[in-house]
């Protein structure tokens, strides 16, 4: 008995000691939000997807000079910079193909995409952007609730991740080389609005898009998921020892 | 008329490209044209950004040629039912391809029937389970 009652003030004295230096319990900032924690699947793609719920088309869009080049330079069969991380545009794609999930932490959100190695960190702990941003390639996101919608606000990026294929602006997968590429550079400032539809089941990104390098304008889509707890967010590493695309689709048997 | 030709001309006017979700594009293969081949798995190799099965097919003329057929990533293939031993060395299959534009032996994998008789697909879309709520 003694032997607990002092093990229980070691404890004791443990736990106060990291308060006072500062290791207290964070708050969490999401305890009272919406519960948008979990696995989703984006619907375009899915033909079951209620109308009403699936990703609205990308504008008809004008490209700077810029823009129209580096398009010009995506739109192969073999996407470039396949194997790099999703920028934030492409990470949130609400691609049926595969799942996200979005959890919470101490500093905010997290939200992981099984397509891409890196984690997107919204930190929703009352932070701004630094004025002197490293960019990076989901640049700094920054987030709070208004109501009962997600607001976030993203720049510097690097305007290096992968870039969207066509089928995902919401045109329809193309069976031709010349479904435009739609990249967002390093100049791209993305402003979504996120929240429950459906009765909880669906969840809708409104995201703005500005990005005076690559597009002559500002423009808005809508980005939708549907709720998937029966699905996982499973590895994904693309290896680039398993390229050979062109090599096996042009001359069959390489390897 | 051989099996293949004539699977490959009857099938052409029925098949439809819905499935043909990709990392990429597949503008390589003909997604309006099936061609069916019976023969022996050399291996399945299973990594990202897709993975590939390498099948071996006779070629009618007492030879055989090997074909690259492309499926999905490892994860969407573990959604469709795939594990990576799902397909050995040796395993007899009959698949469905979109076959290459170029003629070479390679295409995009539409179904494979595996020897136990269970039939999978490429992976793609994890679609809704049941009728989405109105």
């Amino acid at each position: 008995m003694l032997t607990r009652a002092l093990l229980g003030a070691a404890l004791g004295f443990f736990a106060s000691s990291l308060v006072s230096f500062g290791f207290a319990a964070e708050p969490d900032p999401g305890a009272a939000a919406p519960n948008i924690w979990g696995v989703w699947l984006g619907t375009n793609g899915d033909p079951n997807a209620p109308p009403s719920y699936r990703n609205t088309p990308w504008p008809a869009l004008e490209f700077t000079p810029w823009g129209a080049m580096e398009s010009k330079r995506l739109t192969t069969p073999e996407t470039p910079d396949e194997c790099k991380p999703y920028g934030p545009m492409a990470h949130m794609s609400a691609s049926s193909l595969f799942p996200l999930e979005i959890a919470r932490t101490t500093k905010g959100i997290v939200i992981m995409f099984e397509a891409s190695p890196l984690p997107r960190r919204i930190f929703m702990d009352g932070r701004k952007h630094s004025e002197d941003l490293d960019a990076t390639w989901l640049g700094h996101s920054v987030g709070h609730w208004e109501g009962e919608t997600l607001v976030i606000d993203t720049i510097g990026t690097n305007g290096r991740g992968r870039p969207l294929n066509g089928y995902i602006s919401g045109a329809v997968y193309s069976k031709t080389d010349t479904a435009p590429r739609l990249p967002v550079s390093d100049q791209l400032q993305m402003v979504e609005r996120i929240r429950l539809v459906g009765g909880g089941q669906y969840l809708e990104d409104e995201i703005t898009v500005t990005d005076p390098k690559t597009y002559t304008r500002q423009f808005t889509v809508k980005h939708y998921w549907q709720r998937r707890p029966d699905l996982d967010v499973l590895e994904y590493f693309c290896d680039d020892e398993n390229r050979g695309f062109e090599a096996k689709a042009s001359a069959g048997n390489t390897r | 008329m051989s099996s293949a030709l004539k699977c490959l001309l009857l099938c052409a006017a029925t098949v439809t490209a819905g499935s043909a979700w990709g990392h990429h594009s597949f503008a390589m293969f003909d997604l309006d044209k099936e061609v069916k081949l019976e023969g022996e798995v050399k291996d399945l190799q299973w990594a990202n950004p897709h993975a590939w099965l390498e099948i071996v097919v006779p070629d009618g003329h007492g030879g055989s040629m090997q074909w690259s057929l492309e499926i999905g990533t490892t994860g969407m293939l573990t959604r469709a039912g795939w594990k990576s031993s799902t397909l050995k060395p040796n395993d007899k299959v009959t698949v469905v391809v979109n076959p290459s534009k170029s003629g070479a032996p390679s295409g995009r994998l539409v179904s494979v029937t595996l020897p136990d008789g269970r039939v999978l697909g490429p992976g793609g879309p994890a679609q809704s389970p049941a009728k989405p709520p109105v």
